[in-house]
C-alpha cells in the first residue's frame, strides 16, 4: 500500500477530481479483472453513466473465466443442495438468452440416472426444480437414447432441463464491447501492482503496462476488485482480508463431440458428473481441490483419469476418443470456516471494505459465469450507493453489442512502435504507428 | 465498399520459405520461381532472335554455341520450368474455378510426376543430338 | 507423472527495444501442452512475458502462435509432439499481424473482416453424432442419427471457425496485400451467405467476395486449409464462392 511517497502527486489528482465533480463529470470507477465478473460490471456501470476503466493483466478471460466449463446452468445441479444458487442460475439463464442470443448453444440438458442411487434421487430432484422454478420434464429412457445415441444404454431415467452452452472468451468480449460503446476503456496487459491510499481511502491504483514496462498511477473514485482467485492478493495490498479459497478443478476436452445436450448425473454434485458439448468437442468436468498459487496449477494425472472414468458412466464411448486438451483453473470460492471445498456454496458475495475501515474499495467474488450479470448488478448497486448516484440497473433487457467490436474499439493496442515479426532471416524494421 | 483499415507490416517475400509448409505452398513457390525464370528466359529469347537481324554469320555462331552441352543443360532446366509452370497452371486454373479443390495435393503430385517423366524422356532426346 | 526439462526459445519484443529470443528452461510434466509450458514461464520465470490465452481447449482462438515456424494452437499441441528432446522449442507470434509485444499480436484487422462478413457464431448442427474437426478422432465410432426433443426444430452449435488468425498467418497473399479479406474473412462470407435468405445481404456479401480484395486475390497456396486447426477449409470456401460468382456472371451474360 502506497501511502506517503506519492501522496503529493495523488492529492493533486484528487483536487482535479474534485474540480471535475463541480462540472458534473461522472465519477471514475476502476475495475480490476476482465473476467466474467469484471466485464459484466463494466457493462452495468457504463450503462448507468459512470466512467469506467477495466484493468486486466493478461488477455480478456485470462484467468478463471477463460477455462470454465462453459455451462449455462439451468440450476438443476444445485436445486437440492444449494437452492439459493439454483434460483440465481435459472433467472440468469433466461436473461442471458435474451441479451446474448447469438453466443449460446441452446440444446437443453439432461439429468441422467445411471444407478439405483441416482434413480432414488429423482423425486427430490424434481421437487427441487419445482421449488426453484426450473422447467424440468422427465422423458422416457427410450426417447433420451434416441436424442442422445451415445448416452449410456443402462440409463434408468432422464430429466430434461434448460441447460445451455456459452463460450467464455466471447461472453466477456460481448459485455466489454457494449461497455466500450458507452465510454468504458479496457486496458489489457495492464497489471495492478499497488493500491494507492490517501488516509483510509483507496484513491487509485498503481499499474504497470506489460507491453511497455511503464509504470503509471491512475486515479479512481472507487475501485472494484473483480480479480477472481486473486482478489485476496489485490485486497492484501490495502491490508484487507478477503475470505476466499482458490479451488482448482480439472476438465478434459475430447477430440470429438459425443452429445448435443449437456449431460449431468442425476445426483448430488460430485467429480466428473457433467459432460458439456461445445463446438466440436465434449468437455468432461470437474474436480475440486484447494490451491496455494492459482497462477500455476499442475494438473494431477489422477484427476484426468477420473474424468475419463466418470465420463464413461454417462457416455461409454468416451474411452474410444482421444483427449484434445485438458485445463485447470482456480474458482474463487468464498470461504466458510470448516467447510469442505466441494460443499462451499457457489453463490457470490460483495464486500464493502468500508466495514474493514477502507473506503473507495469493494470486492465482488465467488459465483459463476452464469450469474455474472447478477453479480454485476449487485456490486453496481453498491457502487452507486457509495458514490451517491441514483441510476437503475438496465442490464436485464439491454441487448449486447457484437463481441467482434471489442478489438476494434480497444484503444490502440499497438503502442508507439511496431515490430514486424518476420522470419528470422529477414531484416526487421521498426515503424512508428499512430492508431 | 470502402477499404478496411488494416495496420500491418507486410513482407511480400515470405512465401520463399517453404520449410515445414505443405504441398500447396510448395506448388505456389515453384510456380512463382518458374514464372520469374520464364520471364527472364523470354527476354533472353528475344535477344537471341534479334541475332537474326545481324545476318547468317551471327546466327550460325549462335547455333554452334547452342549445341554445346552446357546450353543443352540450360535447355533442360528451361523445359522443367515450362512443364512445371504449365501443368501446375492447369491445376491452378482447375482448382481456381472450384473443380477438384479437395484433390489439390494429389493433383500437384500428378503434375510433378508427369513433369519428371516428360523431362526424363526429353533429356535423353536432347542429349542425343 | 514424469517431468521433463524443456528449453523454450521465445520471441521477445517490447516497444522501443530490439526484438530478441529468450531461452527458458521449464520443468513440466511430459503430458503437458505447449500452453502449459508458456504458462510456466510466465508464472515462475518472467512475469513480463505477454501472451494470449483464455479457454485452453481450442474454442476461443486467442492463443494461436507459431511453434517451430508453423502456426498452431498451443492449447491442443502436446509438447512431446513438437519437441524432439534436444533443440529448443521455438515460439513466435503469428505472421501478417502487427506485433504488440512478445507473442501478442494486434488482431483488430481480423475482427474487422469478420465483422464485415457478419457471420453469426451459431449454425445448425449436423443430423448425426459424433461431430469432429479431427478425422482420426472418430475412428471406431459409427455415426448415429439423432432425434430432436419436442419443441426443437434443430440443434445448434458454434461455427467451426474460432477466429484464431492461423489461416491469415499462413497465407502468402495476406503478406503481400494489406487489404485482402483473407481466408478467414472470405470463409466467413461464404458461411454467412449460405445461412442467409435476405437477397440484399447476399448481394452485399457476394459483392465483398467479388471485390478488389476478395476471392480473386487468392493464389491457391491452400496453406490456410492445411494450417486451420478447426477443419474450416477456407480454400474450399473461397473456391466455392468463385464458382458461385462465375455462375452468376454466366447467367447474367445469358440474359437471366
Amino acid at each position: 500500500m502506497q501511502n506517503n511517497g506519492r501522496l503529493a502527486g495523488l492529492l493533486s489528482v484528487c483536487d482535479e477530481s474534485a474540480k471535475k465533480e463541480d462540472q458534473n463529470i461522472p465519477p471514475h470507477v476502476l475495475i480490476i479483472g476482465a473476467g466474467s465478473t469484471g466485464s459484466a460490471t463494466a457493462h452495468d456501470l457504463a450503462l448507468r453513466g459512470l466512467r469506467v476503466t477495466v484493468l486486466e493483466r493478461g488477455e480478456v478471460a485470462f484467468g478463471t473465466t477463460g477455462r470454465n466449463h462453459c455451462l449455462l446452468h439451468s440450476g438443476g445441479r444445485y436445486c437440492v443442495t444449494d437452492q439459493e444458487s439454483a434460483i440465481e442460475c435459472i433467472e440468469e439463464n433466461m436473461i442471458l438468452r435474451k441479451i446474448m442470443p447469438d453466443l449460446l448453444e441452446l440444446n437443453d440438458g439432461l439429468f441422467v440416472a445411471i444407478t439405483e442411487a441416482d434413480l432414488a434421487f429423482k423425486d427430490r430432484f424434481l421437487q427441487g426444480c419445482a421449488a426453484c422454478h426450473i422447467p424440468a420434464r422427465e422423458i422416457s429412457v427410450k426417447r433420451a437414447l434416441a436424442i442422445e445415441p451415445f448416452l449410456n444404454p443402462k440409463t434408468l431415467a432422464a430429466v430434461q432441463v434448460p441447460d445451455g452452452v456459452f463460450e467464455p472468451f466471447r461472453f466477456c468480449l460481448a459485455f466489454l464491447a457494449t461497455a466500450q460503446e458507452n465510454g468504458t476503456i479496457v486496458r489489457t496487459y495492464t497489471e495492478v501492482t499497488d493500491l494507492l491510499c490517501v488516509g483510509r481511502n483507496v484513491a487509485g491504483v498503481r499499474i504497470r503496462d506489460l507491453h511497455t514496462g511503464r509504470q503509471e498511477d491512475l486515479q479512481a473514485d472507487l475501485v472494484v476488485n473483480a480479480a477472481g482467485p486473486w482478489a485476496g492478493e489485490i485486497a492484501a495490498k490495502a491490508e484487507i482480508v478477503v475470505p476466499e479459497v482458490p479451488t482448482a478443478g480439472v476438465m478434459v476436452a475430447l477430440d470429438c463431440r459425443l452429445n448435443n445436450l449437456v449431460l449431468n448425473r442425476l445426483n448430488k454434485p460430485s467429480d466428473g458428473d457433467i459432460i458439456v458439448p461445445q463446438r466440436a468437442t465434449s468437455v468432461i468436468g470437474t474436480t475440486s481441490w484447494a490451491v496455494e498459487n492459482p497462477a500455476l496449477i499442475t494438473i494431477p494425472p489422477e484427476h484426468v483419469d477420473r474424468m475419463i472414468t466418470q465420463g464413461q458412466q454417462l457416455i461409454p464411448a468416451v474411452k474410444k476418443v482421444p483427449m484434445r486438451a485438458k485445463m485447470a483453473v482456480a474458482r474463487p470460492l468464498i470461504a466458510k470456516s470448516g467447510v469442505d471445498a466441494r460443499k462451499l456454496s457457489r453463490t457470490f458475495e460483495c464486500f464493502d471494505h468500508e466495514r474493514d475501515g477502507m473506503n473507495g474499495f469493494v470486492t465482488i467474488t465467488g459465483g459463476k459465469t452464469t450469474t455474472a450479470r447478477a453479480m454485476a448488478e449487485k456490486v453496481s448497486d453498491m457502487v452507486c450507493r457509495k458514490l451517491d448516484i441514483s441510476a437503475e440497473c438496465r442490464t436485464r433487457d439491454t441487448l449486447l453489442a457484437s463481441y467482434r467490436l471489442f478489438f476494434q474499439r480497444t484503444h490502440s493496442r499497438t503502442p508507439s512502435s511496431v515490430a514486424d515479426a518476420g522470419h528470422r532471416s529477414y531484416r526487421r524494421s521498426i515503424f512508428n504507428e499512430h492508431g | 465498399m470502402s477499404t478496411l483499415d488494416y495496420r500491418k507490416v507486410s513482407r511480400a517475400s515470405r512465401w520463399l520459405d517453404v520449410r515445414r509448409r505443405k504441398l500447396g505452398m510448395w506448388a505456389y513457390a515453384l510456380n512463382r520461381i518458374t514464372g520469374i525464370g520464364l520471364v527472364v528466359y523470354l527476354y533472353l529469347h528475344l535477344v537471341v532472335l534479334s541475332l537474326l537481324l545481324r545476318g547468317q554469320a551471327a546466327w550460325d555462331f549462335f547455333v554452334t554455341v547452342a549445341r554445346s552441352p552446357y546450353v543443352l543443360a540450360l535447355d533442360v532446366i528451361l523445359l522443367a520450368g515450362i512443364l512445371i509452370h504449365g501443368l501446375n497452371g492447369l491445376r491452378i486454373a482447375m482448382t481456381g474455378f472450384g473443380i477438384g479443390v479437395g484433390a489439390q495435393k494429389a493433383l500437384f503430385v500428378v503434375v510433378m510426376v508427369v513433369s519428371a517423366v516428360t523431362l526424363w524422356v526429353a533429356t535423353i532426346k536432347i542429349f542425343r543430338i | 507423472m514424469n517431468m521433463v526439462k524443456v528449453p523454450l526459445q521465445i520471441f521477445r519484443y517490447k516497444p522501443g527495444q530490439a526484438p530478441r529470443y529468450d531461452t527458458f528452461m521449464v520443468e513440466i510434466p511430459d503430458t503437458s501442452h505447449v500452453i502449459d509450458a508458456i504458462d510456466t514461464v510466465w508464472a515462475i520465470h518472467d512475469r513480463s512475458l505477454a501472451f494470449r490465452r483464455a479457454c485452453h481447449h481450442s474454442s476461443c482462438g486467442s492463443c494461436a502462435i507459431r511453434i517451430n515456424g508453423v502456426e498452431k494452437l498451443p492449447c491442443v499441441t502436446r509438447v512431446t509432439d513438437v519437441w524432439g528432446g534436444h533443440d529448443p522449442l521455438r515460439l513466435e507470434p503469428l505472421r501478417n499481424f502487427p506485433v504488440v509485444s512478445d507473442l501478442v499480436v494486434d488482431v483488430t484487422g481480423l475482427f474487422q473482416r469478420m465483422s464485415a462478413a457478419d457471420m453469426s457464431m451459431i449454425c445448425e448442427a449436423e443430423a448425426f453424432l459424433p461431430f469432429t474437426v479431427d478425422t482420426f478422432a472418430v475412428a471406431g465410432l459409427d455415426p448415429k442419427l439423432v432425434e430432436l426433443p419436442e419443441n426443437f426444430s434443430r440443434f445448434s452449435r458454434f461455427e467451426k471457425c474460432i477466429e484464431c488468425g492461423i489461416c491469415v498467418s499462413a497465407c502468402p497473399t495476406m503478406a503481400a496485400d494489406e487489404k485482402f479479406l483473407g481466408p478467414a474473412g472470405l470463409a466467413a462470407i461464404h458461411q454467412a451467405r449460405k445461412k442467409s435468405n435476405d437477397p440484399v445481404k447476399v448481394e452485399h456479401l457476394l459483392g465483398l467476395a467479388d471485390g478488389e480484395h476478395g476471392v480473386w486475390r487468392c493464389h491457391s497456396a491452400f496453406e490456410c486449409t492445411e494450417a486451420c486447426p478447426q477443419a474450416v477449409d477456407p480454400a474450399g470456401k473461397i473456391m466455392a464462392l468463385r464458382r458461385e460468382l462465375i455462375a452468376r456472371r454466366f447467367s447474367k451474360m445469358m440474359g437471366k
